[in-house]
């Protein structure tokens, strides 16, 4: 798996990522390394504990992530989170929630075939 | 009607009052004039009577006085001699003459017993009333008479009871004296002198002294005869009452009225004497001399009365006038306050109607979207038009609001530095849509734009430019034009200014004469059905005009119903104190292709100024030609600009005919003032490299073509890092709490720019390090906002507040995901700089640390 068939997996933009980063070898390490962002654990406790603050900061800095790897499905859908949680608990938030969470599963889980592969 | 004559009214009870008073002053002054002359004459008769009175008792006393002194003459004639003392009565007599002619007597004579006269010398006389003179000396009175002499002249003769011996031998009676009648006139002055005619006269009316020319027997006589030459009857009553007077001793005095002309006459007995005196004084030289008196008052008073009625007049005429100006100040203020009500009114109702429709729209669509709460599609399309509805409704809102701002005064303009590209660029922007939506040709041309950077207060700038062409858009129909000028020229006002013009031109339904005059008044609309389907609270041009006046500029309008509308501002703007970047791009040969002869001109003249050698044409046939002479020299233009609207072909068309003739190594860009995103599919099929959008500032050209410049040069890369140079270096503080996002800014910054980056995981960190730093360490701050602990907003407050040297110097650019123009201003109005959005893009942070860096 190429790094431009885990973004097609991802939904991702990768023309986009390599015209911002300049270089293929960059985008591997960012991406490699977005594995272990830790926001999307900050993301699931604060919605757990109902701290609608604290995950309308984690659902921003995984948007924020997003855009700068041209991760475009999960972008859209932890932007769309972030704006739900933006002042406080709204009745969107759970099913847009649900949809992060399906998206980054695809997006880590694409990730880490690559990873195996580039590894290996 | 009403309020016509409600007019004329005062002005009709005005003149009718004027008359009265000029009627009534006539009056006055000819009542006055009468009874002035009444009183003249009366005061005249009085004046006379008194003259009259005391002239008549100082003629007796002098008559008195005169006969006294005779008297008293013979008396002591009498006395001194005495027969007694002469020896013979020859003796006596002539001692008797010599005295009395001595005492200037002309006559002396002895009065006898038997009443004759025993003449001792003079002539011989004959005594006229000898019967009463008989009586009173037999009586021992003394007593005056008169004699005549023989050659008829008059004598006065006095009486002194004596007792001389006379002829006969028996003692004479009195001793009689003699004086000249004349001496007694003149003496008295009698005759007539200028004023006064008086005789003496007895009872019967014959003459003793005749006075003036006076020659009957009698003045009786006179009297009848001046009446009868008057032929006028009536003279009996005054000689009766005359007559009777003179019976009675008393005075007499009357006023002949003998035509026009009017005697007084006066009688007064004399003493020793049957006489009268007789006093005549005719009225006509003191008549005259009143009447003209009078006349002459009459004349004055006239004239008096004249002057006073002209300047009554005069005074009404004016304060008629005053009134007249003052009724119609009065009528226009009503007029004006009724049309400023019914505008107001007008308006609110307008107002009504607008903001109900979109709530309308809004209470309608959320039932509907209750209703359909499942529907997913049938909610989001509610949702949209409710969304579409609550923007148009702010928009109405936010119009009133400013209106009454402006209203009440309190509209004040925030001046700061704005760069002209900008303002268009963001009004661009924002009308592309619309126009889109309309299928409407837009063009934005600009020329001899020599500053670009101006001090003005860009919020409202941009809301009298998007005033303007929303308007222009709003009223051209599908399919019609909307032309936009900018351009700028010295200015009266001085060096520091700049004056610049922006024009709005359409071509669409344009507006009457009739509402071009009020189209900067407040609350109008042109009320036609053309019109009425337009939505808008018809305020937006008064807060146009009104930005424009506080600017201290012009707008004009032109239009013509049916053709179109052109709105020209001009607006002297202090020029920005700011330098513009230094901008030199490579002399590449370039070749510019517009329909526009005047744009390819101004753009060729910015490429110079930039250092570039551009050859212009107006059609892309030419330019394809032009190209392919290049290219036979093998001197290839570096980069062509082609407009995407031309005649016959466009721009597209024309970048793939130079792609298929001369291959893929010339950069072509298109220029426009449509949305890129509309056709740039299409156009990079075409071989289109890259897009710059218009208006064409010599900025816009020089960031639009330096990217493709380092492109193109084969030490591109060098020649970007070369760029980038100036940025080495360069400490920067950037706050990020996510590692990655940190590793990839840090990559990029680091490599790309040369920066030297230091990581602040959170805002107090970063406010930390700040705040530890030495003076100048740190040269910008790059600042996250979304950040645990302490937000970038607050960290940037704590540090514009901290006491830090470069506290207030050290740009600050934000850098968030949120691209929300409210996140924009609240960025800048926490004290930060700039904003660039995430994802990084080194170039705009490049940009942006290189405007406040580099110029600081």
């Amino acid at each position: 798996m190429t790094l431009q068939e885990c973004y097609a997996a991802i939904g991702g933009s990768y023309e986009e990522v390599v015209g911002r980063l300049r270089s293929e070898r960059l985008v591997q390490k960012f991406v490699l390394k977005f594995l272990s962002d830790s926001s999307y654990d900050l993301l699931c406790k604060s919605m757990e504990a109902e701290d609608y603050q604290e995950a309308f900061r984690a659902a921003h800095t995984i948007k924020g992530m997003c855009q700068n790897l041209s991760f475009t499905a999960l972008g859209d859908s932890s932007s769309q989170l972030s704006e739900a949680l933006r002042s406080g608990f709204t009745p969107q938030a759970p099913a847009l929630y649900q949809q992060v969470k399906e998206d980054y599963q695809i997006t880590v889980c694409a990730i880490q075939a690559f990873q195996k592969e580039a590894g290996g | 009607m009403n309020r016509s004559r409600e007019a004329v009214n005062p002005i009709r009870f005005l003149a009718i009052r004027l008359i009265w008073v000029c009627v009534l002053t006539l009056c006055i002054f000819a009542f006055l004039a009468v009874y002035m002359n009444r009183k003249t004459e009366g005061t005249i008769e009085h004046v006379g009577s008194v003259y009259m009175t005391s002239m008549s008792e100082q003629i007796t006393l002098h008559f008195q006085s005169i006969i006294d002194l005779r008297v008293s003459q013979l008396d002591a004639i009498v006395q001194t001699i005495t027969p007694e003392g002469s020896r013979s009565e020859e003796e006596l007599r002539s001692t008797l003459q010599y005295t009395a002619e001595a005492r200037g007597f002309n006559y002396l004579a002895l009065y006898t017993q038997d009443g004759q006269l025993e003449m001792i010398y003079g002539d011989t006389i004959t005594l006229e009333d000898p019967e009463s003179f008989y009586r009173s000396m037999h009586n021992g009175e003394k007593k005056v008479a008169v004699g005549v002499n023989q050659a008829e002249e008059r004598t006065v003769l006095i009486g002194v009871p004596s007792a001389y011996p006379t002829a006969d031998g028996e003692a004479s009676v009195a001793l009689v004296a003699g004086l000249p009648v004349d001496d007694l006139s003149e003496a008295l002055s009698l005759g007539s002198d200028a004023l006064v005619n008086s005789h003496i006269i007895r009872k019967n009316g014959s003459y003793v002294i005749r006075g003036g020319e006076a020659f009957r027997e009698s003045y009786f006589d006179r009297i009848r005869a001046i009446f009868d030459e008057a032929e006028i009857s009536g003279v009996e009553q005054y000689i009766v009452g005359l007559r009777n007077a003179m019976e009675a001793g008393e005075d007499y005095s009357a006023v002949l009225e003998i035509g026009s002309e009017r005697r007084n006459l006066y009688s007064t007995k004399l003493p020793y004497s049957e006489w009268f005196l007789i006093m005549v004084m005719p009225y006509g030289i003191l008549d005259q001399m009143v009447s003209e008196l009078s006349h002459q008052l009459v004349y004055m008073v006239f004239l008096g009365c004249m002057v006073i009625l002209l300047l009554l007049i005069f005074i009404f005429w004016q304060y008629l006038s005053l009134t007249k100006r003052q009724m119609a100040a009065l009528d226009g203020a009503r007029k004006e306050a009724e049309k400023a009500n019914k505008a107001k009114s007008e308006f609110l109702s307008n107002m009504s109607h607008d903001i109900r429709t979109p709530m309308n729209a809004i209470v309608g669509m959320t039932a509907i979207a209750i209703a359909n709460v499942d529907s997913k599609e049938q909610v989001q399309n509610c949702l949209r038009k409710i969304a579409l509805s609550s923007k148009h409704l702010l928009g109405l809102i936010n119009d009133v609001l400013d209106m009454s701002k402006i209203e009440s005064g309190k509209m004040t303009l925030n001046v700061d530095q704005v760069s002209l590209r900008e303002v268009m660029d963001s009004m661009v922007n924002i009308v592309q849509p619309q126009i889109r939506a309309k299928h409407q040709h837009f063009n934005i041309f600009i020329h001899d734009i020599s500053i670009e950077n101006v001090c003005c207060d860009s919020v409202r700038l941009n809301q009298v430019m998007i005033n303007l062409l929303g308007n222009a858009v709003k009223f051209t129909p599908d399919g019609g034009a909307i032309h936009v000028s900018l351009y700028e020229e010295d200015s009266e006002k001085g060096e520091e200014y700049i004056r610049t013009h922006i024009v709005v031109k359409d071509t669409g339904i344009g507006m009457s004469k009739e509402y071009q005059e009020k189209i900067f008044d407040s609350f109008s609309r042109e009320d036609t059905t053309r019109v009425q389907k337009t939505e808008g609270t018809g305020l937006g041009m008064t807060i146009t005009k009104y930005i424009v006046d506080a600017m201290g500029g012009t707008i004009q309008v032109e239009s013509e119903l049916g053709k179109g509308s052109e709105f020209h501002i001009i607006l002297d703007l202090l020029k920005a104190e700011v330098q513009e970047a230094d901008m030199v791009l490579p002399s590449w040969d370039m070749l510019v292709v517009d329909d526009d002869e005047q744009l390819c001109e101004s753009v060729v003249a910015s490429l110079k100024a930039i250092g570039l050698n551009p050859d212009w044409c107006l059609d892309a046939e030419t330019a394809i030609q032009m190209v392919g002479k290049r290219h036979k020299l093998h001197q290839d233009y570096h980069i062509i600009l082609l407009d995407w609207k031309l005649p016959n072909m466009d721009g597209i068309t024309a970048a793939r005919e130079i792609r298929r003739l001369y291959g893929d190594n010339i950069p072509i860009l298109l220029i426009s003032a449509y949305d890129w995103s509309e056709i740039e599919d299409e156009a990079r099929a075409a071989g289109v490299t890259g897009f710059i959008p218009k208006p064409l500032f010599k900025s816009t050209l020089f960031y639009g073509l330096k990217p493709f410049m380092s492109d193109l040069t084969q030490e591109g890369q060098e020649n970007e890092s070369a760029l980038n140079k100036r940025l080495e270096g360069r400490r920067i503080l950037l706050a990020e709490d996510n590692d990655l996002n940190w590793e990839i800014a840090e990559e990029l910054l680091t490599s790309e720019l040369g920066l030297v980056l230091d990581w602040a995981e959170n805002g107090k960190i970063c406010l930390e390090k700040f705040e530890t730093s030495s003076e100048g360490y740190y040269d910008a701050i790059l600042m996250d906002i979304r950040m645990p602990v302490m937000t970038g907003y607050e960290a940037t407050q704590a540090i514009r507040a901290s006491g830090h040297p470069d506290a207030k110097r050290i740009p600050i650019v934000a850098m968030t995901a949120d691209a929300f123009s409210e996140d924009i201003q609240r960025c800048l109005d926490y004290g930060m700089n700039a904003h660039v959005a995430k994802p990084i893009d080194v170039k705009e942070v490049a940009h942006q640390l290189e405007k406040f860096i580099l110029q600081a």
